[in-house]
């Protein structure tokens, strides 16, 4: 009897560790989407298709670019493996938001501003930090899952007019994609669960 | 009842009338065989594993098909579901005794665990994560078969890690790496495996130790890495062939260390090889070396298992078949190619069947 228990509770606290880890990652990214600080970036689009996880389109921003001139502290390091980066956004007169500051590993000093957010991101490896250079960053936001199918068409949109994304971006700088745009047109708003 | 069991029976019967040994003893010797029957791998229990897997397979595609027609709190609703009562459902299935069906589901909410970290992934459009992705469905398999101490989920997370590991050494996923952590993870597998009695488990960590050196070579330098594998691997042979006893209690490799050691062994020989193609001399050293080798693992331990056997006639081919083509294979034409690769067959298969014959005598 108490073996047919110890197992049964066991089995139980199995699957409520996994659904209950399952449930803080979405109940973390939903709470980004709904507190989170909109921002509208400009897209750069790359190329479809990823075999678990149906189809998508990669995204590429003005901001995954950061030149090393806007690193508010020069870097200690030498190449910019494992390192995080925070950029400081600032919202342009047309709307979208630009890169206006950057650091290494913590936020850039100083308080933000009214139309000012950072943003966190995290630095492909094995880039040179020494001289004038530019860093490529990734934030998270390089994919945007699609029906099936639908991939090519807006690929191939993208080509022609400019797309844009809607980003909230939590107090800790986690961005979330909240929606795609095609010029103003809102193509996919997402919801928070 | 399996043929061993059956035959078993016949045989004890026959001696019993024979008045060879006693009804008693007979009884005895048979349900000592039938019980030992049962522990060892059934045909249905293979099967019911890989009909599990193919269920899991089918959880996952269905979350990489996109699956719009379904909300998709509902999708996530769903796969919370599958897990719970996979994993409850397979402990009231266990303490039924239907041990394979309970395997069975608890492979199933494992595999539904990864399809869930997907699925969530995909909602939110979480790019760049696949590894970390990876790692969570390989700890949650990993803690499932350590607190259900299930041998088959042992195995899943294994395989899990050596997926992981193969994915990121050979550059899967733009700025792949070496997975510097395996060693740590094959270690972590290797310790459940031990509290939940899967040999499988551990006969995989050995496997995947040998990829992983390949994968090591791959990033640093093949002539050393295959220098080390080869030492390393010559060593536990040593060892294991010296004082079996006390290596097994060690390694709990059902007696078949020798046979991980000599695949290590000639893994490490076959990359030397390839990596020093264009130099006649090192290459017929170390061909002699590894026939050297070969003949003297069949000798010192071919003769308890028939594993070993195979795979040093395995690495005896290869390394002919290898020997011939970098040397022999360009001067001779279309013709005398398949004369002289009939021929050398042929003396393989004499003289695995010489062989054969002499262990089997011997053992007898």
């Amino acid at each position: 009897m108490r073996r047919s228990n110890g197992l049964l509770i066991a089995a139980i606290a199995v699957a409520l560790v996994q659904i209950g880890f399952l449930s803080w990652i979405v109940m973390a990214r939903a709470a980004v989407l709904r507190d989170g600080r909109e921002v509208i970036l400009k897209v750069a689009p790359v190329d479809p298709r990823d075999l678990l996880r149906g189809d998508y389109v990669r995204l590429g921003y003005d901001i995954s670019r950061i030149p090393t001139s806007l690193l508010v502290e020069p870097p200690q390091a030498k190449s910019t493996k494992g390192h995080m980066v925070y950029v400081r956004l600032r919202k342009g007169a047309d709307g979208f938001w630009q890169p206006a500051a950057a650091n290494l590993d913590a936020p850039p000093s100083g308080a933000l501003a009214p139309e000012e957010v950072d943003i966190l991101g995290r630095a492909y490896d094995g880039q040179s930090l020494e001289g004038d250079t530019a860093i490529r960053v990734e934030y998270g936001l390089e994919r945007f899952y699609l029906l099936e199918g639908e991939g090519r068409a807006i690929e191939r949109d993208m080509n022609v007019r400019n797309f844009a994304v809607v980003v909230a971006v939590g107090s800790d700088g986690t961005p979330q994609i909240k929606a795609l745009m095609d010029g103003d047109m809102q193509l996919y708003q997402e919801p928070l669960y | 009842m399996a043929a061993y069991t059956k035959r078993l029976k016949q045989d004890l019967d026959r001696w019993v009338t024979r008045g060879l040994v006693d009804r008693s003893t007979a009884d005895a010797l048979l349900a000592d065989a039938v019980s030992q029957d049962r522990r060892s791998l059934s045909f249905g229990f293979v099967l019911m594993m890989m009909a599990a897997l193919l269920l899991g397979a089918a959880v996952l595609l269905v979350v990489a098909s996109n699956w719009e027609a379904i909300p998709r709190l509902t999708r996530v609703v769903l796969l919370f579901c599958l897990i719970f009562v996979g994993y409850v459902g397979g402990a009231l299935l266990k303490l039924r005794g239907h041990d394979a069906l309970a395997e069975g589901a608890w492979l199933i909410a494992a595999a539904t665990f990864g399809g869930a970290i997907a699925l969530i992934g995909q909602m939110y459009h979480l790019s760049g994560d696949e590894e970390a992705a990876l790692l969570t469905w390989f700890g949650g398999t990993l803690l499932a078969a350590a607190v259900l101490r299930s041998g088959p989920l042992t195995i899943g997370a294994g395989g899990i890690a050596v997926f992981w590991m193969v994915a990121k050494g050979f550059d899967l996923w733009s700025g792949g790496d070496l997975s510097r952590a395996y060693p740590i993870v094959a270690a972590l597998v290797w310790a459940v495996s031990l509290w939940t009695g899967s040999s499988y488990a551990r006969h995989l960590v050995a496997l995947s130790l040998v990829l992983y050196a390949v994968v090591l070579a791959f990033h640093y330098d093949v002539t050393a890495v295959s220098l080390v594998l080869a030492g390393v691997s010559a060593l536990l042979f040593a060892v294991a062939v010296l004082d079996p006893k006390r290596t097994e209690q060690i390694v709990r490799l059902d007696g078949r260390l020798d046979m991980h050691a000599l695949i290590g062994f000639l893994t490490g020989a076959a990359m030397l090889q390839f990596d020093h193609m264009e130099e006649t001399a090192t290459l017929v050293l170390a061909a002699v070396i590894v026939f050297a080798a070969i003949i003297a693992a069949l000798l010192l331990a071919g003769r308890e298992s028939r594993g070993l056997r195979w795979i040093a006639y395995l690495g005896f081919t290869f390394e002919l078949c290898f020997l011939y083509v970098t040397t022999l294979g360009t001067m001779l034409g279309t013709a005398g190619l398949f004369l002289a690769s009939g021929v050398v067959l042929a003396l393989i298969a004499l003289l695995i069947i010489r062989v054969e014959r002499r262990m089997n005598l011997r053992a007898a």
